[in-house]
């Protein structure tokens, strides 16, 4: 009988697959013949497979953004979206959207909403391979954060529509720095969704003083509780702007001075984050940190001593849009999404839910009307707090906020290259 | 049917095999095939990339992420370490103590994992703040120093990753000791062993086969992890070389580089897992 | 000898006291480090907060409970896809992985090598990667991504961790047994069933438990895979960017809730079982 013990481990069975017992050098050249037979069919696989147009994921050449324009057409009645959890106005009870109810109601249109995108670039990992390979990628429309859109229309990842003709409400009710971004010129593939300040955030318990200005970041009195993000775009550009350096300016000389300036900082930093800055910083681990608007003023409500500032030498404000992906089913039915939340009502809706920047200025007084309404109504509660939706700075930026606001710079491919490996070596080492 | 499995009994094992195999070939290998011809190509997501056959790569990413591949490598160690010392006292209590309660007490060990990851770590970045409850009373009763951390530290990410392996840990082992015959220690007891002697010479190496599938089942996973070191750690003195290979696919969008390194720690993994497989080869002949 | 034999007997019980004493302590200190961001999550799915963060401690409310299955939808379906994903990945796998450990204990082949190699690669590979490149396979073969492949990459990396933990636990499974049974007459098929399969039942079921709570709990591979699909994992993740609502946290209660009463009242069930059979037998 055989004996168990002897010829069950996974130990021994790998083991025996790498030495077998004893190597003479004919079992070992045998088996390194054996083992290039193996690994040079395995590489002429992908070469057959290439052949056959089946290639691995990036290997298609980028298609070209020629193929005319969407829009102009009747919708089909149904809307596949992607967006940003937590992004859309949200029932408390029932956890609808009346948006999307209004929406469906009036236009006939069923709106399959998934809270599917994450992280930019983690979407776009996800949808890259069906793009590359000239396929669609199941959504008609997708929310990707403005540098993203930048570089998809760049990469011909994008559908092109005129908006004038598809979406008259942005035309007619959008504010204007939403118009004709350096991202997208003349809107031709997006239009915004929501907006955000970068900028600064901290807890005066904590800091002890003031926070004005990028400098306050350096300061070597914060050491340990001081949190950058790990988007270069954002960290950079504020190193940038600290610099004198207007993003959209910027030269590969300006990049590096930034970059050292970063680079000198390191050692302060706490960490470079995505979106877990927010229980730091709640929670006081982190003292001052570079931050969203949207989050401080959420984070206000649990403790109003935090605040946010604008950095003296100027914050980025950026842009979530709506846009079409390439080889979209349904890309009428997005565009009259798009002209719908744009009538200022929707709009101000939506950010009495979300609580970011609403590309649509008229909504604010909306949203006046509306605490004035839950106040009569006896809601104290609700009209408080729409009413410090309204008055918030950090979700109606006065005109002053907005001169000392930036966009980000959008990067060619080589300047991308450039960025990404200079920021890496800071934050990984 | 089994008369007829009977008379084609070398088929057998075969046909065991079958499905399984398949479904590796086909959604494993072929995907990894084409992952190994990626790292060998060069090219930007703009322009395409194209297979030069650059073995280069490997030298390449091996040079320049040394301290990662190093620090991961490190820290898979010191949590493989862990999370044995942790797991096997406790496999050991769920086994032979456990009676009619092991599978309560299994299931209690995997419990947490239906509570999704993200969950847990902001549960355990709650518990660890600096101001929070555990440290900041420490803190205030002075037996802290005020700047004292432990989040964004090595040893928060070291934690994360044990606490988040621990079951695949216990799982094993358990499964090993259960069905280590209890009269055998019973029958070296009453040979005038004591309880560690029949311990280390009864129990122990009867269990091997589940101390090596958990220590494998918990330092292969961590030395690849990155969530851990991005939600718990923070800068590069914590980045793991899947933090590398996260940004490097997603950020940097360098699909050959990703893929590279992928393959490199694969691989070294394997060497690894091979010469463990010998030290612990000598230790079970003793049996 | 027998004074001999007494005097280890008098010197053994202190010791074994201790011991037993240690090891259940050290258990109970287990599972609370295990449980303890658990109970913060319970706790904070009682939270009242302000604003949409669920990280200080604001107030008490019973709210979210009270809406739980309404306030959410979009959770509710992550939680169910997670669920299904779950059941189906850890049901093919576990039985394409039992095969495949059965094979490779009991049976001669060639190829044994291969194919530990095989099992072993998944294991080892980073999770952005076997994402990526199944992801690249889909797109290729023209899949939609949806619930389907998120379930194909599950079992994919499932197998193998089936496949390590029952081979754990038939490794030195005593062949003899089942040789009794043959000998009384049985034929193979019957004593499998009758014989080994109960036998090893308890690693197959510890294999499926750890193949469940991987799948329910994945995110870097299911995020590339899933499509229009959510998973429970991915949707917190992306909640976690606004803030994660006390909803999450009140829907992990509520699971492991469940799973507490499901575990009592079977442990419950089975002791009744055992009594009503065996009245008479003594429990270790």
């Amino acid at each position: 009988m055989r004996d168990e013990q002897r010829d069950s481990s996974i130990e021994r069975a790998i083991a025996r697959a790498f030495n077998g017992g004893r190597y003479s050098r004919r079992t070992f050249l045998r088996r390194a013949g054996k083992g290039a037979v193996v690994a040079g069919s395995a590489l002429t696989l992908p070469a057959i497979l290439a052949a056959c147009g089946i290639g691995p994921a990036g290997s298609g050449s980028p298609t070209a953004s020629g193929g005319g324009l969407v829009g102009g057409g009747e919708p089909a009645g149904t809307l596949i979206f992607a967006n940003w959890p937590l992004y859309i106005d949200q029932d408390e009870a029932t956890g609808e959207s009346a948006t999307l109810q209004q929406f469906e109601e009036e236009t006939e249109i069923a709106v399959d909403y998934n809270e599917a995108i994450q992280d930019n670039q983690e979407f776009f990992g996800t949808i890259q391979p069906a793009l590359a390979g000239s396929q669609d990628t199941g959504w008609d429309m997708i929310v990707p954060t403005d540098w993203m859109v930048g570089k998809m229309i760049s990469l011909g990842y994008l559908e092109a529509f005129d908006v004038a003709a598809s979406v008259p409400n942005f035309v007619a009710n959008a504010a204007d720095t939403y118009k004709n971004p350096s991202y997208d010129p003349d809107n031709a593939h997006s239009v915004p969704w929501q907006s955000g300040i970068t900028g600064i955030a901290y807890n005066p318990e904590l800091t002890g003083r003031e926070i004005t200005s990028f400098a306050d970041l350096l300061d070597p009195e914060f050491e340990g509780r001081v949190g950058m993000f790990s988007e270069v775009r954002d960290t950079c550009s504020l190193a940038l702007l600290h610099n004198g350096v207007q993003p959209k300016d910027a030269v590969e000389a300006d990049v590096r001075a930034a970059m050292d300036v970063l680079r000198e900082q390191a050692p302060l930093v706490r960490g470079y984050y995505g979106n877990e800055y927010a229980q730091e910083l709640a929670s006081g681990s982190l003292a001052l940190t570079m931050a969203w608007s949207g989050d401080v003023f959420q984070l206000q409500f649990d403790n109003p001593d935090l605040r946010f500032v604008v950095p003296e030498a100027g914050g980025i404000l950026w842009v979530d849009n709506m846009t079409i992906p390439k080889g979209a089913q349904h890309p009428n039915d997005a565009l009259a999404f798009m002209d719908f939340v744009f009538r200022p009502e929707v709009a101000a809706q939506i950010t009495e839910y979300v609580n970011y920047i609403c590309p649509v200025p008229g909504s604010q007084e909306i949203i006046q009307t509306h605490a004035q309404e839950a106040a009569d109504g006896g809601d104290q509660e609700t009209a408080d707090y729409l009413t410090s939706v309204a008055e918030s700075e950090l979700v109606f930026p006065s005109e002053e906020m907005l001169a000392n606001l930036h966009s980000y710079k959008v990067l060619t491919e080589d300047e991308e290259e450039l960025w990404n490996s200079l920021f890496q070596e800071i934050t990984q080492g | 049917m089994a008369a007829w499995l009977r008379r084609r009994r070398g088929l057998i094992p075969y046909l065991f095999l079958l499905p399984g195999g398949l479904w590796l070939v086909v959604f494993f290998v072929l995907p990894m095939v084409t992952m190994a011809s990626v790292a060998l190509q060069e090219g930007t997501l703009g322009t395409g990339f194209t297979f030069t056959f650059n073995i280069g790569v490997f030298p390449e990413v091996l040079g320049r992420y040394d301290e990662q591949f190093l620090r991961s490598l490190l820290y898979a160690l010191v949590v493989t370490i862990l999370t044995m010392a942790i797991g096997y006292p406790m496999a050991y209590t769920i086994a032979f103590r456990g009676g009619r309660y092991k599978n309560v007490l299994l299931l209690l060990v995997i419990l947490p994992f239906f509570t999704s990851f993200i969950i847990r770590t902001i549960s355990w970045k709650f518990i660890l703040a600096d101001q929070g409850f555990v440290l900041g009373t420490l803190k205030d009763i002075g037996l802290l120093d005020d700047g004292f951390r432990l989040l964004a530290t090595p040893v928060a990410v070291i934690s994360g990753i044990t606490y988040n392996y621990l079951p695949f840990v216990v799982l094993p082992l358990y499964v090993a000791l259960e069905k280590i015959d209890p009269r055998l220690v019973e029958a070296a007891t009453d040979l005038y062993a004591s309880r560690l002697q029949a311990f280390l010479r009864v129990t122990l190496p009867l269990s091997i086969s589940g101390v090596f599938a958990g220590s494998l089942l918990a330092f292969i996973p961590a030395a690849g992890d990155y969530i851990n070191a991005e939600l718990l750690g923070g800068t590069r003195e914590t980045t793991m070389i899947g933090n590398v290979v996260q940004t490097l696919y997603l950020t940097n969008n360098d699909y050959p580089q990703a893929s590279a390194i992928s393959l490199i720690l694969m691989v070294g993994l394997i060497i690894g897992v091979v010469i463990y497989t010998r030290v612990l080869r000598g230790q079970e002949l003793t049996v | 000898m027998a004074a001999n034999a007494s005097a280890q007997g008098s010197l053994r019980r202190p010791r074994r006291d201790l011991a037993s004493a240690i090891l259940p302590a050290f258990t109970g200190l287990v599972v609370l480090y295990l449980m303890l961001p658990i109970l913060v999550m319970i706790v904070f799915g009682f939270n009242d907060p302000r604003g949409r963060f669920n990280f200080t401690w604001q107030g008490f409310t019973l709210e979210h409970y009270a809406n739980i299955f309404t306030s959410q939808p979009r959770m509710n379906e992550a939680l169910i896809n997670s669920l299904i994903v779950a059941v189906v990945s850890t049901l093919v796998a576990t039985v394409l992985g039992t095969l495949i450990g059965l094979a490779l204990t009991r049976y001669e082949f060639r190829g044994r090598g291969p194919l530990n190699l095989l099992i072993f690669l998944p294991i080892a590979t980073p999770e952005v990667v076997l994402g990526a490149s199944l992801l690249a396979l889909f797109v290729s073969a023209g899949l939609a991504r949806d619930i389907t492949t998120i379930t194909i990459a599950h079992i994919m990396f499932n197998i193998s961790y089936v496949v390590v933990t029952v081979r754990a636990r038939l490794a030195g499974f005593n062949r003899s047994v089942e040789e009794a049974a043959m000998d009384l007459g049985a034929d193979e098929w019957t004593t499998f069933w009758k014989v080994t399969f109960p036998l090893i039942f308890p690693g197959i079921l510890a294999a499926a438990m750890l193949a469940f709570a991987f799948s329910i709990d994945d995110f870097v591979i299911t995020q590339f895979t899933a499509g229009v699909d959510q998973t429970f994992p991915l949707w917190v993740y992306g909640a976690s960017r606004i803030g994660v609502p006390p909803e999450v946290n009140v829907m992990g209660t509520i699971i492991f809730v469940i799973a507490v009463v499901g575990i009592v009242g079977w442990t419950l069930l089975q002791r009744r079982e055992q009594l009503v059979a065996e009245p008479t037998r003594t429990d270790r």
